[in-house]
């Protein structure tokens, strides 16, 4: 079971890239939690994720969400091209590949 | 493109991102903006509803009763009330409470209060009113006016807001400010105690800033800030050459990837927003409009299918485009398109740390408000007056955002034509330079 967090300045375009996840994650039959959310309320939010992925429009967050959740969880900034073309697989797969990592 | 995204102007751009996007006050201003934007097009619809289709003197006058239409309209002017005449509250609370998140600070519903609660200290619960046919006006007390607590007074719950959280919060982590008791007391009591000399420190510097400003300038706090910040603020920054400068600069930063929030959100929208709803209050009052350049003005002809005025950029390539790639990107982008979200293009096609893309991306905007500030101001269109959420599609966003001017929707269908025809140049010579290397790597 994982817990994926995407963030990025309304929550809304990164939820056309949620929905594209889940349907990733619905074929590889994997169990994972995906949702978005503002950076505004990150804060209320990281700490039921596993890996935080920061829209790359919001890349510039990436020092200050890093010091909010203290290493304790990767945060990762989604390559513009995946995300621009809702590549759910290859973010997903990214995003399952930096939690095993740790 | 990828020489070019690791360039020094890039990096630049992320450092100025970094620090405007990190600092905790501009980052509470936009996240407290953001919270009460609901309000904003709650009384957007209302507006809409009363002035347009409940109006005694429209035409639903003639279909019902014009007296049951006024009222129905005061179920409206309760909301109204409840909205647009207490934003300056509104804004003070969210700052409060956006504030506490972004330090880090638990004990949120105190600063809250005492934001509250200084908001009134520092507002004089006195108005004028003149009876009709009387020439001298009486002072009217015990009552709290509306131009403080409506939009006219933004900034003064914008600065109480900052001023008083901040100074709570300092306040607050002084353990010697704390009361300290031994005994079997529950954490909440301590709790309660523990804030107690915080709040009372806050509201009574209020109270005699308050008071020796007035003694000082003869002047009450909302009038001093209105006149020294507000004001000029506003002139500069909604009056068009500041407007178009301060929007490019925003769209400049997307074309770098970072979103144009970032520099729009706080420098902006604080008195975009003011104007809108000036404008709305007008509006629903029957008195001329006072602003062209608003909210809903901005979200209503330069950010069709997005920032950018993307949806031409799209046309553009469905039409005259010869690249595969871009048709199928464009066909996904479409759906978030209609609904003003541009990432999925500036990001997928992409235009970001394309010059050649950037650079029209930049120019849409500014022939997009010149040409609609201009058809506003001759008269061509009527004056955008109702705040519409920025995801509602164009052409409907510009008969809704207009009361209900069919212009203003035909002016979009025309300004989306014409900038098809700004990025057209632009995406010729993108597609010959992307041949040009496709055939160099190929060699």
């Amino acid at each position: 079971m994982y817990n994926i967090l995407l963030v990025c300045n309304q929550g809304m375009s990164t939820s056309f890239l949620v929905e594209k996840m889940k349907q990733a994650a619905q074929e590889k039959e994997k169990d994972v939690t995906i949702w978005a959310v503002s950076d505004a309320e990150l804060n209320e939010n990281w700490e039921k994720a596993d890996i935080v992925l920061l829209g790359p429009q919001v890349s510039y967050l990436k020092s200050t969400a890093e010091k909010a959740v203290g290493n304790s969880i990767p945060i990762e900034v989604i390559d513009f091209l995946d995300y621009g073309r809702v590549n759910g697989e290859a973010v997903l797969d990214k995003a399952l590949k930096s939690i095993n990592k740790d | 493109m990828s020489s070019f995204s690791k360039t020094r102007i890039v990096d630049r751009f992320a450092a100025v991102a970094q620090k405007l996007g990190g600092q905790i006050h501009l980052r509470t201003l936009r996240d407290a903006f953001a919270s009460i934007m609901p309000f904003i097009i709650l009384a957007g619809f209302i507006t809409l509803i009363n002035s347009v289709i409940l109006e005694p003197t429209g035409f639903m006058g003639k279909i019902i009763n014009p007296d049951t239409l006024t009222t129905w309209q005061s179920i409206g002017e309760s909301i109204t009330n409840g909205t647009l005449n207490i934003m300056t509250l509104l804004i003070a609370v969210a700052i409060a409470y956006h504030m506490c998140v972004n330090r880090g600070y638990k004990n949120v519903i105190a600063p809250i209060l005492v934001v509250l609660s200084t908001m009134i200290v520092v507002t004089p619960l006195t108005t004028t009113f003149t009876p009709e046919g009387a020439a001298e006006s009486f002072l009217v007390s015990d009552v709290i006016p509306i131009s403080y607590t409506s939009a006219t007074g933004m900034f003064v719950g914008i600065v109480v807001g900052l001023l008083a959280t901040e100074l709570f919060i300092k306040l607050s982590s002084s353990s010697r400010l704390q009361i300290h008791i031994s005994g079997n007391i529950p954490p909440a009591v301590i709790k309660s105690f523990n804030v107690l000399i915080p709040i009372m420190i806050n509201v009574i510097i209020f109270a005699f800033a308050s008071f020796l400003l007035n003694l000082l300038f003869s002047m009450d706090f909302n009038t001093l800030i209105t006149s020294m910040i507000t004001k000029p603020l506003s002139y500069i920054t909604t009056s068009l050459p500041g407007f178009l400068i301060i929007t490019s600069i925003a769209n400049l930063f997307f074309g770098f990837g970072i979103h144009q929030a970032v520099i729009s959100g706080p420098i902006l929208d604080p008195f975009l927003l003011q104007n809108m709803q000036d404008n709305m209050i007008a509006f629903a009052n029957h008195q001329e409009i006072p602003h062209i350049i608003n909210m809903a003005f901005k979200d209503t002809f330069a950010v069709m299918g997005g920032s950018g005025n993307t949806i031409s950029l799209l046309i553009a390539i469905f039409i005259f485009s010869r690249r595969k790639d871009y048709k199928d990107i464009s066909k996904m982008t479409i759906t978030p398109a209609a609904f003003n979200i541009s990432e999925p293009i500036i990001f997928g096609l992409p235009i970001v740390f394309n010059p050649m893309l950037i650079i029209p991306f930049v120019l849409a905007p500014i022939f997009s408000l010149t040409v609609a500030y201009y058809a506003t101001a001759l008269g061509l269109i009527n004056h955008v007056v109702v705040q519409t959420p920025w995801t509602t599609p164009p052409v409907i966003s510009g008969f809704l955002a207009t009361g209900g001017d069919w212009r203003a929707a035909l002016l979009q269908i025309i300004i989306i034509a014409a900038t098809v025809f700004i990025y057209l140049p632009f995406l010729k010579v993108d597609e010959r330079v992307n041949a040009m290397q496709m055939a160099k790597k190929s060699e």
